[in-house]
């Protein structure tokens, strides 16, 4: 879902890295509060991991393929959005600056949509749901709709762009979202939620593992 | 967060993430599929190919040193390469960058 510089004319590129900023930043403000010793290794980890696997593209039959995005997977484990921002910030700034995939006047519409709409949307969704479906369910729906979300909205900014029609744009990305989501997102979030719950319940934010922390 | 877990314990998670990364990093090259992603492959279905071939030709804002995660004339060898530095480049950016943030 990389969108390269082509696909969006700057003056409206711009716009979305307008609208990306703010989130940066709070990101940002987000790693000064609530990073320690503890937990820069397992973001650092988290990070290492979602750039490697996001160069591991999955068929999804159709002639196309998809990967995992991952912001859902690190809002969780840390309970904020902020933090799936935070880190798909810096892989994209990597995927774009060193591999050319994903423009740079449109990194701020990827960092938007992989990094801000995927993982609010997945984070979310997870916290609504734990309660009543099991961290595991929770997990695998939260990723997989943060991810199809982030596509919807990945066709209308390209249709704004005047890159796609409107309805053929949505049922597109929709429709093949909806499969990498499935798999590479809502199936790897849950399997690595549930491995991490197992192993290490500890790293997980208390927000995930208690009955009580809901709040955002 | 439990406090009673030592910070060896969690460099423990950091290596055994970073073989995990390191581990996808080689292996992709042999097992990513070739075909198109999403995005690509809508705009292979729904664009006229003038217009597509048009867009995919322009020269990106800013040339990058592996492009397509790839170095020139290095086959899977470069493949696996410009991945392994790409994971250590996130990896020592994210610590880095958690570092300097945490207090």
């Amino acid at each position: 879902m990389h969108i390269p510089d082509s696909f969006i004319p700057m003056g409206q590129a711009i716009i979305y890295w307008v609208i990306a900023l703010p989130f940066i930043f709070l990101s940002l403000k987000w790693a000064r509060k609530e990073l320690d010793d503890m937990k820069v290794p397992i973001l650092a980890a988290l990070a290492a991991g979602i750039f490697a696997i996001q160069a591991l593209n999955i068929p999804i039959g159709m002639g196309t393929s998809g990967h995992m995005v991952g912001a859902a997977l690190v809002a969780i484990i840390f309970g904020s959005p902020m933090a799936g921002v935070l880190v798909l910030t810096l892989v994209l700034l990597v995927q774009g600056f060193v591999f050319g995939d994903g423009g740079i006047t449109t990194m701020g519409a990827n960092i938007v949509n992989m990094g801000v709409i995927s993982g609010f949307v997945g984070y979310y969704t997870f916290a609504a749901l734990k309660n009543k479906a099991g961290i595991k369910a929770a997990a695998f729906v939260g990723a997989w709709l943060g991810l199809f979300v982030s596509a919807i909205a990945c066709a209308i900014e390209m249709y704004v762009a005047g890159t796609f029609p409107l309805e053929a744009g949505l049922v597109a990305m929709g429709l093949y979202h909806l499969i990498i989501g499935f798999v590479g997102e809502g199936l790897i979030t849950a399997i690595v939620i549930t491995a991490i719950e197992k192993a290490r319940p500890d790293l997980l934010d208390s927000s995930v593992t208690s009955a009580t922390g809901v709040e955002a | 967060m439990s406090v009673n877990v030592s910070k060896g314990t969690n460099m423990k998670f950091l290596y055994a993430g970073i073989a995990i990364a390191l581990l996808i990093s080689v292996l992709a090259p042999f097992l990513a599929s070739p075909d198109p992603d999403g995005l690509e492959s809508a705009a292979g279905n729904i664009m006229d190919e003038a217009t597509l071939s048009e867009m995919e030709t322009s020269a990106p804002f800013v040339e990058s040193p592996m492009p397509d995660y790839a170095i020139e004339g290095q086959g899977k060898t470069g493949e696996i390469l410009a991945i392994v530095a790409g994971t250590l480049l996130v990896l020592g950016i994210s610590f880095g960058l958690g570092k300097l943030a945490k207090k």
